[in-house]
């Protein structure tokens, strides 16, 4: 993959006077980041602020990789978008990197509009220095996990529900990776998401911040710098958290970071589709067969529409969709024939 | 003083709403005690953290910031008067 034109080789760096009069920045740094390249994982809340932090910072190369078109309710948190990109269904990565170039011309953009998954994140993080998880599944971030381990590259974990948040910075060899931290995402339904239990646009702020801090930490040159804890914040209840995860390096017996075994990006975790021909339906399938909590699950979705719960299935209507789902955690989603759109919906709403 | 265990906001709906309890030293002498009196007081929580006995893989414990499954005797590491026991699952949203 390749950039769709250079990043300029000598930009002006008056317009980062201040940054470069910042003692851990300076002109040094600040060339360093004008030569670096990041792959951003997700273009929508977390993601959005993390592009503008590190447009306006002159990270010199950023790919915008989503899926999504912008929704009205993105616009209380997503804040690279307006009214207008709502009104004309622009792709996120699209309406992003446009916004952001009236923002900072002298970065090169590059927006893709595809479903991020493991036959095409290892060609996306190939050329990039970085790669930052702006995404909103625990699917995605074990796939970065695997592949920035594969590759040898740092990346920088955010997470956000409700009014708390967490994050922490992977650097392959030097600190605990992402499953050594968490052996293993949850399975469906055993994790609340934002549709489910909402999302203040202030712990998006916050812990995204943190997250381009320390992207611009390891992309200056300052890798001494970067924060070697889990950093939990919860802005309504006022409370931080610092979990001193550093020392499980070398601890752990990690199938991804000790043993090399890549099990997101070879299949062996995380869900499956298949477009099931002539019914307009996509069938969901997470490895694993694990057993979810219909009844549980029926309560969470019941603001959404009329759950009908049986001792087999729970079926509902969601977005258009009827969603039927198993206690073994599949699910039929009926009403389109686009695997990524049923894996989105899946990932929102049963969770995984 | 007592010892804290702390439950995170995605927990507590199966515990009554509540954010965190106070135990005592007499009440439990381990990790793993604190967190028995923890699932005894709100039995919502047993299947949320815990499946074939073993706590999930998503969710950690921590004593004073520090991962429980590496301190001395894990689950049996002993606390005390003042000590912090967090539970912090994986965030899945952004």
């Amino acid at each position: 993959m390749t950039a769709s034109n250079e990043t300029s080789s000598t930009p002006d760096l008056d317009r980062y006077s201040r940054q470069m009069r910042f003692f851990g920045i300076r002109e040094a740094g600040q060339k360093k980041l004008s030569n670096a390249r990041v792959l951003l994982c997700g273009v929508g809340a977390l993601g959005t602020v993390l592009a503008n932090t590190l447009a306006r910072a002159g990270v010199g190369f950023i790919r915008l990789v989503d899926r999504d078109f912008v929704e009205l309710s993105n616009l209380q948190r997503q804040v690279l978008f307006d009214e207008d990109d709502v009104r004309s269904n622009t792709p996120k990565a699209e309406a992003a990197a446009a916004k952001l170039r009236q923002i900072n011309s002298q970065v090169t953009y590059e927006p893709i509009v595809a479903h991020i998954d493991r036959s095409n994140i290892e060609a996306m993080a190939a050329d990039v220095d970085l790669i930052a998880d702006g995404s909103d599944n625990f699917e995605i971030r074990y796939l970065i996990n695997d592949v920035a381990v594969k590759q040898g590259k740092p990346w920088v974990h955010g997470g956000c529900i409700g009014s708390h948040g967490q994050t922490f910075t992977i650097v392959p060899g030097k600190t605990p990776c992402l499953r050594c931290v968490f052996e293993a995402a949850p399975g469906p339904g055993e994790a609340a998401t934002c549709d489910s239990a909402g999302v203040l646009s202030p712990i998006i702020s916050i812990i995204a911040n943190f997250q381009a801090t320390e992207a611009l930490k390891l992309l200056s040159g300052a890798e001494d710098a970067i924060n070697r804890e889990l950093l939990y914040v919860d802005c309504w209840e006022n409370t931080t958290r610092r979990v001193k995860i550093a020392p499980l390096l070398g601890k752990v017996d990690c199938p991804c970071c000790k043993h090399h075994r890549f099990e997101w990006l070879e299949g062996s975790m995380g869900v499956q589709t298949t477009s099931l021909c002539g019914r307009n339906a996509v069938q969901v399938v997470p490895a694993g067969k694990p057993n979810l909590d219909l009844p549980r699950l029926a309560e969470s979705l019941s603001s959404y529409g009329k759950p009908q719960l049986t001792k087999f299935l729970l079926k509902v209507e969601i977005d258009g969709c009827q969603f039927t789902i198993f206690p073994d955690a599949r699910a039929i989603i009926q009403g389109t024939n686009d695997e990524e759109r049923a894996l989105a919906l899946y990932a929102r709403y049963v969770g995984h | 003083m007592a010892i804290t265990v702390h439950i995170p906001p995605p927990l507590r709906p199966y515990a009554e709403g509540t954010d965190k309890i106070a135990i005592t030293p007499a009440d439990a002498g381990t990790v793993g005690q604190a967190l028995k009196v923890l699932v005894t007081k709100h039995p919502g929580l047993n299947d949320r953290m815990y499946t074939n006995g073993q706590l999930r893989p998503f969710v950690n414990v921590y004593l004073n910031n520090e991962d429980v499954r590496f301190l001395d005797g894990e689950f049996e590491a002993p606390i005390k008067d003042g000590d912090d026991v967090a539970i912090i699952p994986a965030v899945g949203g952004g």
